[in-house]
């Protein structure tokens, strides 16, 4: 992960800023350069975006899918 | 104590009022004895928790503890209320550590599995491995929140832990015909319409005291001028609550004469009707022609009592003012009980004193409380020793 990007989700965190822990998982998932690292990040961002209710839930859960990291509903 | 001793005490209690005594003082300050006690009467009854207005809008939770169990007040998107043990099923954490809204899911902050606001457990991240977030033997369907048999009557959330106890209509079907007149929509008044009193004393004490009108006169003096000993009479039913009604019932007034408005399409009776009845085990009931209140005796240890006292009205919008007045007026009452129930737990470390005797005349809605106590948990060591 690039170190920025690091450590603008360290700060998202300690802010605890949920729309930014979405928006920089999804980030983080798409620099990823292998699989396991994509689906690991797009889950942290799924899980954070299901919590909020936030609109990208589906869209992120889709893509698990797509990635088969989760199954299908 | 030999058994067929602790046996003879409890069927003094039972006994009829003319010579029965009040429960020992163990039922009041030996934990022991109490943890038998909430098994009979709390645990395998239906038991007042909570009440809705407690989590009034869609996703609200409320984390609660009863008897030692952590429980969870949620209401999903629809509306509907339940009640779950309040931990993930995964490694038992505690989900929700404070009263919240729940946007999306409630996300358990261990691991971070996730339940929707229904209970269904929707998402196990990296449950098969890093970015693998399914597994075989992980059946979600089969891994959704604990639910705690519950049913709610007068916006009271009553919890059956036991889940095996009569369904709540069956059980209270006395009081619920007896105030079906009274089922109308209630309106919770609101944050200045609820209180809590925290009280040095059994929560059984605030029962007995709140069922008998023997001490008004003497407690409740401003009464006197008004509501004498006998306008009232005693509410009986054996077993399931007991309590009593006042026949000279005053509307409170604003300023102007102003009212509270009245429940639609009520009978005379309740012109000048009022009751105030202990529904077993744990919660007190009034009704008015203009407004109801329900206090939930939360029993917090053996000689620690939460009373929380919740107003409601006829109408969504109360006068402000009107409905501050009444809280206070309420609050002012139920907090010159404080001294007296407070007073019986400390008299209960009196090693003399033997339960006490109750007047035929009077008492009979406090003895019909103990006696209920002392044939539950007289069923319950008999069944035990059955086995």
């Amino acid at each position: 992960m690039p170190s920025d990007l690091d450590a603008r989700l360290l700060a998202a965190h300690a802010a605890d800023d949920r729309p930014a822990l979405i928006a920089l998982y999804r980030a983080a998932s798409e620099a990823s350069e292998t699989e396991t690292a994509r689906r690991f990040y797009l889950t942290h961002a799924y899980v954070y975006a299901l919590e909020a209710g936030s609109d990208l839930a589906p869209a992120l859960r889709a893509r698990l899918v797509e990635l088969g990291a989760e199954t299908a509903e | 104590m030999p058994k067929d001793q602790q046996r003879n005490i409890l069927d003094a209690v039972s006994a009829p009022i003319e010579v029965a005594r009040g429960l020992p003082n163990a039922h009041y300050t030996d934990p022991g004895t109490i943890a038998e006690e909430n098994e009979a009467v709390l645990t395998r009854t239906w038991a007042a928790l909570a009440v809705g207005a407690d989590v009034p809008e869609p996703g609200d939770c409320k984390p609660l503890e009863f008897l030692g169990q952590p429980l969870l007040l949620l209401r999903d998107k629809d509306g509907t209320l339940r009640v779950f043990q309040n931990i993930c099923r995964h490694r038992g954490m505690i989900l929700v550590d404070a009263p919240r809204k729940i946007e999306g899911a409630i996300r358990c902050p261990y691991h971070s599995w996730c339940y929707a606001k229904d209970g269904r457990l929707v998402s196990t991240p990296h449950v098969g491995g890093p970015g693998q977030n399914s597994h075989p033997d992980m059946d979600r369907a089969t891994l959704g929140l604990i639910e705690v048999r519950s049913h709610i009557w007068r916006d009271v959330v009553f919890v059956n832990l036991s889940g095996d106890a009569a369904p709540f209509e069956e059980v209270h079907a006395d009081l619920l015909t007896r105030w079906q007149e009274m089922d109308k929509p209630l309106y919770h008044g609101g944050p200045d319409s609820s209180f809590v009193l925290e009280v040095a004393t059994n929560w059984k004490l605030a029962v007995e005291n709140y069922c008998e009108s023997y001490h008004l006169p003497w407690v409740h003096p401003g009464l006197n001028s008004y509501s004498r000993l006998e306008d009232h009479y005693h509410i009986e039913n054996q077993g399931r609550f007991s309590g009593q009604g006042t026949y000279v019932y005053r509307q409170l007034k604003g300023d102007d004469g102003e009212v509270f408005p009245d429940f639609e399409g009520l009978g005379e009776f309740w012109d000048e009707g009022a009751e105030y009845v202990a529904l077993y085990p744990n919660v007190l009931l009034g009704v008015q022609r203009d407004h109801a209140f329900a206090i939930v005796l939360e029993p917090v240890t053996h000689d620690k009592t939460r009373e929380h006292v919740h107003l409601y009205y006829a109408k969504p919008d109360i006068d402000e003012e009107l409905r501050e007045k009444n809280a206070a007026q309420w609050k002012e009452v139920f907090a010159e009980d404080v001294f007296v129930v407070e007073g019986m737990q400390k008299g209960r470390a009196a090693a003399g004193f033997d339960g006490g005797r109750f007047s035929p005349a009077m008492d009979g809605p406090t003895h019909l409380f103990h006696a209920w106590v002392a044939e539950k948990v007289a069923a319950l060591r008999a069944e035990k020793d059955a086995l």
